[in-house]
This record gives structure tokens, C-alpha cells and sequence, in this order.
């Protein structure tokens, strides 16, 4: 799907502003070209460079939701995926970059996490209509930054040059620093959608040990032999009266 | 008798949740014929419920939106807190919230099932500590019809027998489910601090009854219950009442007028067909309002005629007033002893298995505390299926992320306050003369403003729910809170009552102590409008009850008028 980006600044200013801090090859994620000044040489681990939101924005999204009365019973979603390939190409590496696969589950896109943000900021609703214009701006956001510290995408840089940006915008402590608050709260928000695609989908269910959705006939069994011997030593160490099964009262 | 499209009947009932479904239940098992009019669509839990669907198989991963404002799955229909077309609207500085559904069972489809009785001190609040008015019954008058209402629908629970908790007759009760261990936890940190936790009680069937199998322990029940276990009225009362050949349902009724005849009786009402917009006038009988407490307010004060200027059955000018809601504010935290804690399957009932009642009407009768009625806690603390809200505060990326959120899930827990407020002359609806409905009804204004009581109240039960999570080890989330911050807005709690109050006074009330108006005998109200006071638990359970009570003394009138 199309989609409209509007800059707040106009390019001459955006690439004014941008070229006084360094030189640089993108902006907006077009290219333009520098006739003076040579790229810097990509460095290991950049600082941080001086605000530059990008301030996109976007046309609204005015399709229709489910509705009051969806078929719960078999769900659809009935709006269409509004990004574009190199959007969703930034989406799936920062995805992995948040959740990669280890020994206990897989990675974010492999177990469709892009699509489910796709999804997400695609909906007409108006708090991911309000993450869609944070979430573009985040990944317009770390192209700029890649671009002023390393002369790339944020798709091109080294593993040690993306954690280099991301260290700087992935902790809340971060909210504090002018120039940093609005990517760190882009990037507080994309966890936050990333984390729950991830632990929401079949193998994420499964990796965190939710055993639940079953169907059991006759009494809930409640906790196992194990559960109930932690829990008392929870009890016990945090010096509370003993746990002992309940007995009901009639 | 009155007819509607060839079927005759004596009664109608407007509203087929909890009230009108009992209402309708108890007449047509009498023999009486029934008109069911209800402004939402048909709707069949067994085939419509989601059962075993997970969030990744919902859009959104089943969040809520604008659109389904308790998640995807939900089982409102055409509602929430607000419904396409059919708005309300709140005075300056008033806030309320206001949650409708438009299909048949209307709000029971998904109901939390909380089910506590109220104590015979809750019947006399006036009595008790000399603020409100006093219940035209008393607890010993209600007591066995909650049993027979409990038997009826299926309560599971236990009698710890504590001043706020009355037992239940012998029998009547199926077994509660085992508590889990955050639940065992919160009762020996109670313990520690000198109260109790008990079994929630829960319109859960936890064994087999008449056509409804027992739960099955997988689903939430916000998403209603094709199998029965969870009580609603369209899996029982609605089905039962259809098979005695007495009922008609209309549905897509919205009821805009209650009719007057020259001789002061109820003599119909009128609807709006919502598939084809015509007003459609019908005759009853004896007509029973169950629309739900603001909704039945809505349609009397809509009833203007000679007799009745400012609304029917209102010369008393009560409806619409003493609007209660409960009061609700969460204390949250997480256990750090809790961490990577051994799993199992804790879906059980998938509401609180154990809750906290209030403890302290001894400190309240000595002057202790500076507000005058109690609260108790529910529980969220369970280790239920991931949603989009896992990541919590995990701060950084990567696998040390991934873990913190591994190791952390299944720690915490949430305390939710759900509280008595006082009726209060500040809080009430009334109709919007300038604003109607896509019907061409006029709507309802809300007027609302928190009293000291109530901000006394939530002070004590943050205070209190803070206490809690400590003794268990655990950090509170946002500690220095205030009650101002924590109270939640007037209506949130979906428990709102009142606006049709019962007494023995006509001057001071709408209804007798049987929900029938005293302005006009064959008109009654059986849903949370004819309540006097809103104790703390939850109201279903009462007002199951009382129409329960109400609506069988109607049919052995009727039924006796036929043998005269």
C-alpha cells in the first residue's frame, strides 16, 4: 500500500540543519547529494548526534475497523498492510535485534513478528494510528542516525554499529536526554509491540511455559507437587504463616 | 390479553439480561405468556463463542480498540462503553462511564460471574451507621430466595463464615476451585496481617446441572460460555423459557415509550424496529421494565403524559436519582520471590479463585475509620495466555530482555478495589433535552461528583493493598499513588444501580419492596434500578434475586386472578 510522508521541515531545511552536523548522504530516506564534503568514515561506535526528529507526517488511516459485531468466532482482519518493503526490511532486523533467537525459542521474524507490527500500525484505530506515526518516524529516525554516524541504512551497519545507536535509545533512563526522548520512546514502544507479537504467538506461548487452553474434565487440579513445595518455601523464607491446602467450609 | 404477531400474552418484559431473563424465566415456568423485547440482536453462545481461541488468532493479538473496548473476544455485541448511534452525555465537571451491550442476554454474556451476597447489615445500611435509608427487606427475607437463585444458576463457593460473608443454605453451594499460589501466597501475607481470604464466589458451574456441563476450566469467560458453565441468561433462563411454548422474543426492539390508559394503567409500550426504523406500539398487560438500571430510568422519564409531567411512575421525582456505581481503584506490584517460578496450568475458572472480603466493620462501628462502608479485593494474579502487554517496564534488547520477561511473567498481581459508595444527591441521570439518539430518543445526561467517603475509602484500600503486597515480598508499583490519582471514573465498574429505588415511602421511592412502581400497579422494575443502596459486592447476584423473588409473587398473582 502507498502512503504519503509530509516533513514538517522542508528538505532544504532538513538537509541544511543535517549537513551542518555532518556530512550526509540521506534524508527522509532519499538520497541527495553532497557536492563538498566527502562521507566521514563509518566509525566502531558513534555518540549520539543532535536532535533530529523527522517529524513526518502521514496521511491519516480511515478504513474500516472490524466493527462493533465481528465474527469472534473466526476472526479477519479486514484493513489492508500499509508498509513499504524497506520499511518492513528495518522492521524484521530491529525485530531480531530485540528478540533473537537463543536456546529457548526463536527469533522475532520467525515467528511472523513484522507482520503482526504491520498489522498493528496498518489499523484505523486511533492508538496504533498514533504508533504508526512514532513507529515510521522511529525507523526514519535510525536511518538519519546511521546515516549522520556511519554513512549507511540502519539495515546496512555492522551488528556493532547498530548496537552502538540502539544503546542509546533503549532505556528509559534516556527519556531524560532532550535529543534522545523521542527515539527512546519510539524504541520503548517498538519492544513493548515486538515482546508481545513474540510471547503471544504459538512459540512464544510455549517458551514462556503457558500451559493453559486445555480442556481438563472434573476438578481443576490446581498446583503440582513442585509448585506448591516453591511456594511454601516462598512462605517460609518470607517468614508468613505456613501454606497449606485450602480446605473449604460449608 | 394482548397479542403481538399472533401470539398472545399477559406480560411484557423489556430486556433479557439478568432481570428480564430471570423475569421471563419465572413467569413462562409458571405458565404465564411472555413478550420479550429486547434492543439488541439474537444471539446463540453456543455457536458464537470463541472457544479456545487464542490472542495471535485475533486481530490486534485481541487488544482492545475503540470498537471492542474489552478485546477482541469480548462477547459485547454492538457496545461498550459506548454504542454506535447511542450516546449519552455527562454535565460540566461530571464524568461517567457508561457500558451497554445491544443482544439478547445482553450484559450477562460477559460478566465477571462475581456473586456475593449481600449481609443482612447491607440490607440496613441507616440502620447500621445511621447514613442512607434502609431496604424495604431484610436479609432474612431475601436469604432463601439467594438460595433458591444460587441453586438455580449455579454458584460455586464456600461458608467461611465471616461478617461479610453469609452462608448458604445447606447444598446449595458446588465446590470451589483450588486457589493458586500467588492466591496461596496472598492468603498467608492476609493471614500475616490479621485478615482473610476466602474463596470467590462464582455463578461457575464446577459440576454438571440440568442441561449445562461443568466448566472445563480453559476460555475466559468475558467471552461467554458455549458449554453453559459460566451463567448467563442465554445458555439458561432464555432457553429453558422458550421451551415452554410461552415466550416470544422480538428482537432489534428498542423501547422508546411506556403507554398510560385513561384509567392510570400501564397499557404498552412502544418500540423502535432497528432493522427498519418503524415504531411498532404494542399492548400488554402488565408490562416489567429490566432495561438495566440507567436504560429503564431513561425510558420512564421519556414517558412524559398528563398524569405523569416529569415522567412516569416519577411523582416522586426519584427516578433517575441516588445513582450508585461501585467504586473501583487497582494497587498493583510483582513478587520477586515469584521469578522463574515452576509452571502449570493456572487458567482454572480464569476469574480470581480466592478474593479478599471486607474485615473491618468492627473499626467502622467503633469510630475508627473515616469512611463508613467497606470494599473488598479481587485478584489478578494468574499465569494466563501472553498478550501484546507482556514486555512490561523491560528495559534494553536482546536476549537479556528476552529473559527478564521469561523470568518475570507469573509475578505479579493486581489488587482491584471494588467499593460501596453513598447515595449521593450529586449523582444521577437525567434526560439530555437537546441531544437523541439515532432512534430519535432523547438521551440520558449523567451528573456525578466523588464525595470525602469515597476518597476516605480508596485512601485505606490502597493503603491496605500496598500492605498486601509487601508482606508478600513484593515491590507496589507506583507507591505514592493518591486516591484521587487511583479512583476510578463513576460507571467504570459496569455495577451501576439505583435510579428506580424501592421503599416504603411513595413520597421518597419509585417502587415497592416487589419492584412494582406505586404510581401504577401493573408496572414493575426488576433490574438494578430498584436497589436502595450498592454494597460492595457485586450487584448480578441481587438483582437475579430479587426479580427472582418479584417476578414469582406476580405469577401466583396472575395466576390467581385467572382461578377467581
Amino acid at each position: 500500500m502507498s502512503k504519503i510522508y509530509r516533513a514538517k521541515m522542508s528538505r532544504r531545511e532538513s538537509i541544511r540543519r543535517l549537513s551542518a552536523m555532518t556530512a550526509v548522504v540521506m534524508v527522509g530516506g532519499v538520497p541527495v547529494s553532497c557536492d563538498t564534503v566527502e562521507p566521514e568514515a563509518p566509525q566502531a561506535k558513534g555518540s549520539p548526534s543532535a536532535g533530529h526528529w523527522p517529524g513526518i507526517e502521514l496521511e491519516p488511516i480511515t478504513g474500516p475497523g472490524y466493527g462493533t459485531d465481528p465474527i469472534v468466532s473466526a476472526p479477519t482482519v479486514p484493513w489492508s498492510l500499509t508498509l513499504n518493503e524497506t520499511q518492513r526490511d528495518q522492521v524484521a532486523v530491529l525485530s531480531d535485534l530485540i528478540c533473537p533467537a537463543d536456546e529457548r525459542g526463536p527469533s522475532a521474524t520467525a515467528v511472523g513478528v513484522p507482520d503482526v507490527i504491520d498489522e498493528w500500525v496498518s489499523a484505523p484505530y486511533a492508538g496504533q494510528q498514533r504508533d504508526r506515526v512514532q513507529i515510521i518516524n522511529g525507523l526514519q529516525w535510525l536511518n538519519d542516525e546511521a546515516q549522520l554516524r556511519f554513512g549507511s541504512d540502519f539495515v546496512g551497519l555492522t551488528e556493532e554499529q547498530r548496537s552502538a545507536i540502539l544503546d542509546d535509545i533503549a532505556y528509559r533512563s534516556q527519556y531524560g536526554i532532550a535529543e534522545l526522548e523521542q527515539p527512546a520512546r519510539f524504541f520503548s514502544r517498538f519492544r513493548r509491540l515486538v515482546f508481545g507479537a513474540y510471547f503471544s504467538s504459538p512459540e512464544g506461548i510455549q517458551d514462556i511455559g503457558y500451559v493453559g487452553n486445555v480442556p481438563i474434565a472434573g476438578d481443576y487440579p490446581g498446583p503440582t507437587d513442585e509448585a506448591m513445595e516453591h511456594i511454601r518455601q516462598v512462605a517460609s523464607d518470607l517468614g508468613l504463616p505456613p501454606i497449606t491446602e485450602y480446605v473449604n467450609q460449608y | 390479553m394482548a397479542s403481538f404477531d399472533g401470539f398472545e400474552y399477559e406480560v411484557i418484559v423489556v430486556g433479557s439480561g439478568a432481570g428480564g431473563g430471570m423475569a421471563t424465566h419465572v413467569l413462562t415456568e409458571a405458565g404465564i405468556k411472555v413478550l420479550l423485547l429486547e434492543a439488541g440482536r439474537e444471539y446463540d453462545p453456543v455457536t458464537e463463542t470463541p472457544m479456545f481461541r487464542q490472542n495471535h488468532e485475533a486481530p490486534l493479538r485481541g487488544t482492545s480498540t475503540s470498537e471492542k473496548n474489552f478485546g477482541y473476544f469480548d462477547a459485547t455485541v454492538d457496545g461498550g462503553w459506548q454504542v454506535p448511534g447511542e450516546p449519552y452525555t455527562e454535565a460540566p465537571d461530571s464524568r461517567f462511564m457508561w457500558w451497554r451491550a445491544r443482544m439478547l442476554g445482553g450484559r450477562t454474556n460477559h460478566w465477571g460471574r462475581l456473586v456475593p451476597r449481600f449481609t443482612a447489615a447491607d440490607f440496613k445500611p441507616f440502620s447500621t451507621d445511621g447514613v442512607g435509608t434502609d431496604w424495604p427487606v431484610d436479609y432474612g427475607e431475601i436469604a432463601p430466595w439467594y438460595d433458591k437463585c444460587e441453586a438455580l444458576i449455579g454458584v460455586c463457593g464456600d461458608n467461611p463464615g465471616l461478617d461479610d460473608t453469609p452462608s448458604s443454605a445447606e447444598g446449595v453451594l458446588l465446590p470451589p476451585p483450588k486457589p493458586r499460589v500467588m492466591e496461596l501466597l496472598l492468603k498467608s501475607a492476609c493471614e500475616s496481617l490479621g485478615i482473610a481470604a476466602v474463596p470467590m464466589r462464582r455463578a461457575i458451574l464446577t459440576e454438571p446441572k440440568d442441561d449445562r456441563q461443568a466448566c472445563f476450566w480453559a476460555t475466559p469467560c468475558g467471552w461467554g460460555c458455549a458449554i453453559g458453565a459460566a451463567f448467563q441468561t442465554t445458555t439458561s433462563v432464555i432457553p429453558w423459557a422458550r421451551q415452554t411454548g410461552n415466550l416470544k422474543i422480538v428482537t432489534n426492539a428498542m423501547v422508546k415509550e411506556v403507554h398510560l390508559d385513561d384509567s392510570g394503567k400501564a397499557s404498552g409500550v412502544t418500540f423502535v424496529n432497528r432493522l427498519n426504523l418503524e415504531n411498532v406500539r404494542v399492548d400488554g398487560d402488565h408490562i416489567i421494565l429490566a432495561a438495566s438500571a440507567c436504560e429503564t430510568a431513561r425510558l420512564l422519564l421519556n414517558s412524559k403524559s398528563e398524569a405523569f409531567p416529569t415522567g412516569l411512575a416519577n411523582s416522586s421525582g426519584q427516578v433517575g436519582r441516588n445513582l450508585t456505581d461501585s467504586l473501583g481503584a487497582g494497587v498493583s506490584g510483582y513478587i520477586p520471590a515469584l521469578r522463574d517460578r515452576p509452571k502449570y496450568n493456572e487458567d482454572g475458572h480464569t476469574g480470581n479463585h480466592l478474593y479478599v472480603p471486607w474485615w473491618d466493620r468492627e473499626g467502622q462501628k467503633n469510630g475508627e475509620l473515616n469512611f463508613s462502608r467497606g470494599y473488598h479485593f479481587e485478584v489478578g494474579a494468574q499465569f494466563s495466555s501472553p498478550g501484546m502487554g507482556i514486555a512490561g517496564a523491560v528495559d534494553g534488547y536482546g536476549k537479556q530482555s528476552k529473559d527478564h520477561i521469561r523470568s518475570n511473567y507469573g509475578t505479579y498481581i493486581g489488587l482491584s478495589l471494588r467499593g460501596e459508595m453513598l447515595v449521593s444527591d450529586d449523582c444521577y441521570c437525567e434526560i439530555d433535552e437537546d441531544t437523541v439518539d439515532q432512534w430519535g430518543i432523547p438521551v440520558l445526561k449523567f451528573h456525578w461528583k466523588w464525595s470525602e467517603q469515597e476518597l476516605n475509602q480508596v485512601a485505606h484500600g490502597l493503603e491496605w493493598g500496598r500492605k498486601i503486597i509487601e508482606a508478600m515480598g513484593g515491590v507496589v508499583n507506583n507507591p505514592d499513588r493518591t486516591a484521587d490519582e487511583a479512583i476510578e471514573a463513576g460507571g467504570q465498574i459496569i455495577h451501576e444501580v439505583g435510579t428506580t429505588r424501592m421503599g416504603n415511602d411513595p413520597s421518597t421511592s419509585v417502587c415497592n419492596q416487589w419492584g412494582q412502581t406505586w404510581d401504577v400497579d401493573n408496572l414493575y422494575v426488576m433490574d438494578g434500578g430498584v436497589f436502595v443502596s450498592n454494597p460492595h459486592k457485586n450487584c448480578t447476584i441481587t438483582i437475579l434475586t430479587l426479580a427472582m423473588r418479584n417476578a414469582t409473587r406476580l405469577a401466583e398473582q396472575l395466576i390467581a386472578s385467572r382461578e377467581r
